[in-house]
C-alpha cells in the first residue's frame, strides 16, 4: 500500500446519497480511502456500481460530495477524468474494429496527441498480452481476450488511478488467474492504483490491500484487508504429536484450546489470549511436556469472516455463503 | 532496456514506460472523435464491406460531375449540368449517404455501449454531439460541395479565358458554398438526431429514408388540401426537407421551378431552425439524465 504523507487519498466521500425514484442506492456513505488496491465489495445491487459511476462523473449524486485523488468530482470532474481510466463491467467494444485501433483512439480521446496514442496502445496491449493480436477485429476475439482490451484502454493514457467494474464477469478459471494475475501487475509494478468493484471474495483478497464493503448503500466496512500484526488476535498453535499434554498444561493455567475448523489443519488449535502472558505460557507449556512446537500465529480474519460479519447471512443463506460470489 | 547480448542479436525487455508526453485538451479530443467517426463511416481500416456503400454513393456524384466536365471540353456550347441541376439531383444521393453515415456514427457507440468509455474521459456530453455534428457535416460536405467545386473549376478551366472565367463566376462558388454547406448540416443534422434514439443501425437507415421520402409525400398532400390557401400552402414546403432544399437551390441559382415562390430567406431560415431544433434535441437527449 501506499503511504505517502502528503497525497491525497485515492477516494474520499462525505454523505454521499443517491437516488433512483424512490430506491436508495447510496445511503449517506463516508469514504476515506487510502491510496492503495482497493476492493470493492459488496452483494449485486449493494451501491458498487452507482459509487463507481458518481466518482468517474457520469451520474449525479443526490446529496453529499465525493472527492477522487483529492479533487471534487463534479467540479473538477473533466480534469480528474484525465487522471483515471475505467474498465465497464459490460461488454463495451466496438466489434468491427482493431484492438490497436480502438485502444489508440481511446488514448487520443484521452488528450494524447496522436502518434503518441498509437505508440501507447501498442505498448500497452503488449503488456496486456495482446502483442499478435493487436492488427485482429475485436469481433473475432474471445471473452478473456475482449476482457484485455477493456482493461488495455482504461490504462493507456497512464492513469493514476483505474477504476475496475467486475473485470472477471465471463471468464473461465485460467482466465481469471490471469486477468487477477494483469490486474496485481497493474498496481504493484505499473504503480497504478486500483478500485476493483466484484462480488467475489477471492478476486478482492488476490489483489486488494485495503476493502470497503457495500451492502444496501452503506457501508458496512472499511478497512485494510491484511493486518499484519494485531495484539488482541486470538492464536493458532500446532505441536507435533499427542498433543493433549499440551492442552491440559494450557488448561492448568488457565488456557481453554478448541480445534481450529475445517479450514485448517486437524491438529490446529485456537487459543482465547488472555493478556501478554499468554505466548509465554504456550512456551513454557511446550518445553514442560516436550511438545516441539511447529505453529503459533495470530489468528488473522479472511476477508470471508469480514464479509459475512459485516453483510451477514439470511435466512435463506442467501448471502456471504462462501468463498465464491457474495451473492 | 537490454536484457541481454548475444551474437546474433539482442533481446530487449519492452518495460513498462509512463507517459510523460503533452495531455491536450477538450478541443483534441472532439477533433479526435470527429475523427474517427468519419473513418468508421466510410469503411477505413474495416471489412471492405464497410467500404462498398459510401464508395459507390461518391462514384454516383462523381461521375456525371465528370462526364459533364469532359462533355464540356468537346462541347464547350453544350452545358450538361448546371449548379441548380446538380444541387436537384444529388438530394436523394445525399439522403442515402446521411442515412448510411449517421447511424454508424451515433447508433454504433449506443449499440457497443462505448458512452460510458467516451464520458468516463475528459470529453463532455455537449462536446460529444458537437463532434458528431462535425463528422457528420464534413462527410456530407465531401458529397454536396466538392463536386460541385469540381464542376465549378472544371467550367472555368475550360473556358477561353479560364482566370478571368473563374473570377468572373465566383458569386457561383460562394452560392455553391451556401448550398452545400446548409445540405450538409441540415440533412446531417436530421440524421444524426433519428439516429441517436436507437442503437440499431437498420431501424436508423429505415427511419431517416422512409422520412425524407414521406415528409415529401405528406408536405405535398397538405399543400394539394390547403389549395384553396395558396398563402399558407406555400409554407407546407418546411415539412419536406427535398422541398426546402428544392427552394433554397432555385433561388439560389435562380431557377423559379425549383423555387416555386419561396423567399431564399425562409428556404434558409427553415433549415437553420430545423439544424437547431435537431442540436437542441441531441443535447438533450445526452445530458446526464440521473
Amino acid at each position: 500500500m501506499h503511504a505517502e504523507p502528503n497525497q491525497p487519498l485515492s477516494i474520499e466521500t462525505s454523505a454521499l446519497v443517491k437516488r433512483y425514484g424512490d430506491v436508495l442506492a447510496l445511503d449517506h456513505v463516508d469514504l476515506a480511502v487510502p491510496r492503495a488496491a482497493v476492493g470493492l465489495l459488496g452483494p449485486n445491487g449493494a451501491g458498487k456500481s452507482t459509487l463507481l459511476k458518481i466518482l468517474l462523473g457520469l451520474s449525479r449524486s443526490n446529496g453529499g460530495t465525493a472527492r477522487v485523488l483529492g479533487r471534487d468530482a463534479v467540479v473538477h470532474g473533466r480534469e480528474l477524468r484525465m487522471r483515471v481510466g475505467y474498465m465497464p463491467e459490460t461488454d463495451a467494444l466496438p466489434d468491427n474494429a482493431t484492438a490497436a485501433d480502438f485502444v489508440s483512439h481511446m488514448a487520443e480521446m484521452s488528450g494524447l496527441p496522436r502518434r503518441a496514442a498509437r505508440q501507447r496502445a501498442a505498448d500497452v496491449l503488449y503488456h496486456v498480452g495482446l502483442d499478435e493480436e493487436r492488427y485482429r477485429l475485436v469481433k473475432g476475439f474471445s471473452t478473456g481476450m475482449k476482457q484485455r482490451v477493456k482493461l488495455a484502454q482504461a490504462i493507456v493514457h497512464d492513469p493514476e488511478l483505474v477504476f475496475l467494474d467486475e473485470p472477471t464477469n465471463g471468464l473461465d478459471p485460467l482466465g481469471r488467474e490471469e486477468m487477477l494475475e494483469l490486474i496485481d501487475r497493474i498496481h504493484r509494478q505499473l504503480g497504478i492504483l486500483v478500485v476493483l468493484s466484484s462480488h467475489i471474495l477471492d478476486d478482492v483478497e488476490r489483489v486488494c490491500d485495503y476493502v470497503v464493503v457495500l451492502d444496501g448503500g452503506r457501508v458496512v466496512a472499511s478497512q485494510p484487508l491484511h493486518v499484519p500484526d494485531d495484539d488482541s488476535a486470538d492464536l493458532h498453535v500446532r505441536v507435533d504429536g499427542n498433543p493433549d499434554p499440551f492442552l491440559d498444561t494450557l488448561r492448568e493455567v488457565g488456557l481453554e484450546a478448541r480445534p481450529a475448523g475445517i479450514e485448517y489443519s486437524s491438529d490446529e488449535f485456537v487459543i482465547a489470549r488472555r493478556g501478554d502472558q499468554t505466548l509465554d505460557a504456550i512456551r513454557d507449556a511446550a518445553a514442560a511436556t516436550g511438545s516441539p512446537l511447529r505453529l503459533l500465529r495470530p489468528a488473522t480474519r479472511s476477508l470471508e469472516d469480514l464479509y459475512v460479519d459485516s453483510v451477514g447471512v439470511g435466512a435463506n443463506g442467501a448471502r456471504g455463503n462462501g468463498r465464491g460470489a457474495a451473492t | 532496456m537490454s536484457a541481454s547480448t548475444g551474437q546474433y542479436g539482442e533481446i530487449f525487455d519492452r518495460g513498462y514506460l509512463h507517459y510523460g508526453g503533452p495531455r491536450l485538451g477538450q478541443t483534441h479530443a472532439v477533433w479526435a472523435l470527429a475523427r474517427y467517426s468519419m473513418a468508421r463511416a466510410l469503411g477505413i481500416r474495416r471489412p471492405w464491406t464497410a467500404k462498398i456503400i459510401p464508395m459507390l454513393l461518391y462514384a454516383a456524384v462523381a461521375i456525371p460531375v465528370l462526364i459533364a466536365v469532359g462533355i464540356r471540353a468537346f462541347f464547350p456550347a453544350f452545358e450538361f449540368l448546371d449548379y441548380a441541376a446538380f444541387f436537384g439531383a444529388i438530394f436523394l444521393l445525399v439522403g442515402i449517404f446521411v442515412a448510411m453515415i449517421a447511424p454508424e456514427m451515433m447508433s454504433s457507440d449506443r449499440h457497443d455501449r462505448l458512452l460510458p468509455l467516451y464520458f468516463s474521459r475528459p470529453i463532455g456530453r455537449s462536446s460529444y454531439v458537437v463532434a458528431k455534428l462535425l463528422a457528420a457535416g464534413l462527410l456530407t460536405l465531401s458529397m454536396s460541395v466538392v463536386p460541385a467545386v469540381v464542376l465549378w473549376f472544371g467550367n472555368g478551366l475550360l473556358a477561353d479565358e479560364p482566370v478571368a472565367a473563374l473570377r468572373d463566376s465566383l458569386d457561383d462558388l460562394g452560392r455553391i458554398a451556401v448550398a452545400g454547406t446548409m445540405i450538409a448540416f441540415y440533412l446531417g443534422a436530421i440524421a444524426l438526431m433519428i439516429s441517436s434514439f436507437t442503437g440499431r443501425k437498420s431501424i436508423a437507415v429505415g427511419v431517416i429514408i422512409l422520412g425524407f421520402v414521406l415528409s415529401e409525400s405528406l408536405s405535398l398532400a397538405i399543400s394539394e388540401a390547403l389549395r384553396d390557401q395558396p398563402d399558407l400552402a406555400r409554407w407546407t414546403f418546411a415539412i419536406s426537407p427535398s422541398r426546402t432544399i428544392a427552394a433554397m437551390v432555385g433561388q439560389l441559382f435562380d431557377e423559379p421551378d425549383l423555387a416555386a415562390d419561396i423567399p431564399l430567406n425562409a428556404s434558409l431560415g427553415v433549415m437553420a431552425v430545423v439544424i437547431a431544433i435537431c442540436c437542441v434535441v441531441m443535447f438533450a437527449w445526452y445530458r446526464r439524465r440521473d
